[in-house]
């Protein structure tokens, strides 16, 4: 079986622990979040015949704001940047935001993905999906579990690359 | 018998085709001849300067060539300095402990020269100092018993688990190695100076000791009162464990290879 260490990244509130929640059974205490901002959770995946271990590492704001220990970075193999269709704060930043876990990470490419889209009406998503600077690779409700699973297969996909 | 004019004839005709058929090879041959004779010559007279040379060269090789290889040698360590430091590092961890060892075996055998020297109720002071002690180390021996009860090699940046040794039943242990990364890097960087690591975790009745490596670090749990005989002689055995890993990649690619090895090492050793 192949491990691989993956992050979920992104401001305070926009669900990143939701997603993880949805996809992922086996995990520690949500505790370990504010007290040292990180927490690790397990999934195995099956993704084109490979047995693939997903150890997820579910990293506090990104915003700049706190201080979270570059380690945590450090050997990832693929990233989710996660930010809240409903709040602009999350997306406002996001090229710079992306950029500082390019650059701690040494990943090329993070997967984008847009959380919380069951609080937002057809029309008011595709405005949101215009303003977003950058390419959004999901759009995804961890409330109405739509699209989670979807968006760690394209996760778990950038693992390989 | 006297040849006849017509034999003469025939013996001349034989002599003058033998002229235009060899007459060529006979030039390459008498070419050849003079050139193998010049090498000859020209091999008498260069071979010894050949051997001065080479004589030379072999006793003033530092001289000639000791810059350069000092400066490539430079080069290459500079290079490839993360290759050097994991092929020195577990040789070096050992070789700075055994040095300390025998100093303070040393320095014991001073103190107990003058403790004999200087006391003359020698048995009395002997069974004072030394019973004192042993007697206090067998208590805790048999009760505290050091046990070895969890073995984590975990790869340093990503916190992944390469392999492990688990005397019960705890929880997920990939979990438990990422967490414990995440941990040690949390502390790393609240606490140390550039380049520390951690190395101990202490709970009441447990310890986890950590041996940090270029790319990965090995911790064990152990329960028990861990003395320094018990110490020193696991730190051994996890460094050779590393050296065994760090010289053999393969082995942190094969899980069940790589538990066999810790099994061998710090369990059935």
């Amino acid at each position: 079986m192949i491990a691989k260490k993956v992050l979920l990244v992104g401001n305070f509130g926009v669900g990143k622990t939701s997603l993880i929640r949805r996809f992922v059974l086996n995990e520690f205490s949500e505790d370990y979040i504010s007290t040292i901002g990180v927490r690790v959770s397990k999934k195995v995946v099956e993704y084109q015949n490979e047995t693939i271990k997903l150890m997820i590492w579910d990293v506090a704001g990104t915003n700049g704001d706190e201080k979270i220990p570059k380690a945590y970075f450090l050997g990832a193999h693929a990233a989710m940047f996660v930010f809240d269709v409903s709040r602009e704060e999350t997306y406002l930043n996001i090229d710079q935001n992306l950029q500082m876990v390019k650059d701690l990470s040494g990943l090329e490419k993070i997967t984008i993905v847009g959380n919380k889209k069951d609080l937002l009406s057809k029309e008011e998503l595709e405005t949101v999906v215009k303003e977003v600077s950058i390419g959004i690779d999901l759009i995804t409700s961890a409330k109405e579990g739509s699209n989670v699973e979807d968006a760690f297969m394209k996760l778990t996909a950038q693992t390989l690359k | 018998m006297k040849k006849t004019p017509a034999d003469n004839t025939k013996d001349n005709r034989f002599e003058l085709l033998r002229e235009l058929l060899l007459a060529e090879d006979r030039e390459k041959f008498d070419t050849l001849s003079q050139e193998i004779i010049l090498r000859e010559k020209f091999a008498k007279r260069v071979s010894p300067l050949v051997d001065e040379k080479i004589l030379d060269l072999r006793e003033k090789f530092p001289e000639y060539f000791g810059d350069t290889i000092t400066e490539t040698i430079k080069v290459q360590i500079r290079d490839s300095q993360d290759e050097v430091v994991e092929a020195l590092y577990p040789i070096m961890g050992k070789l700075v402990k055994k040095a300390i060892i025998s100093e303070i075996t040393k320095l014991t055998e001073s103190v107990n020269k003058t403790v004999k020297e200087k006391f003359s109720i020698q048995e009395i002071l002997k069974r004072f100092f030394k019973g004192k002690k042993n007697d206090a180390d067998v208590v805790l021996q048999e009760v505290f018993e050091p046990i070895i009860e969890e073995v984590f090699i975990i790869e340093k940046e990503s916190g992944l688990l390469s392999g492990s040794y688990s005397r019960g039943n705890i929880a997920d242990k990939d979990m438990v190695s990422g967490m414990l990364t995440a941990i040690k890097s949390f502390a790393e960087d609240a606490f140390s100076k550039e380049g520390q690591d951690l190395e101990d975790i202490k709970f009441e009745t447990f310890q986890l000791s950590i041996q940090n490596f270029k790319s990965i670090y090995i911790a064990i749990a152990c329960s028990g009162v861990l003395n320094a005989t018990f110490k020193e002689d696991l730190a051994d055995r996890i460094n050779n464990l590393a050296e065994i890993i760090l010289r053999d990649r393969s082995y942190l690619s094969d899980e069940e290879r790589l538990n066999e090895v810790i099994f061998q090492l710090l369990i059935e050793a």
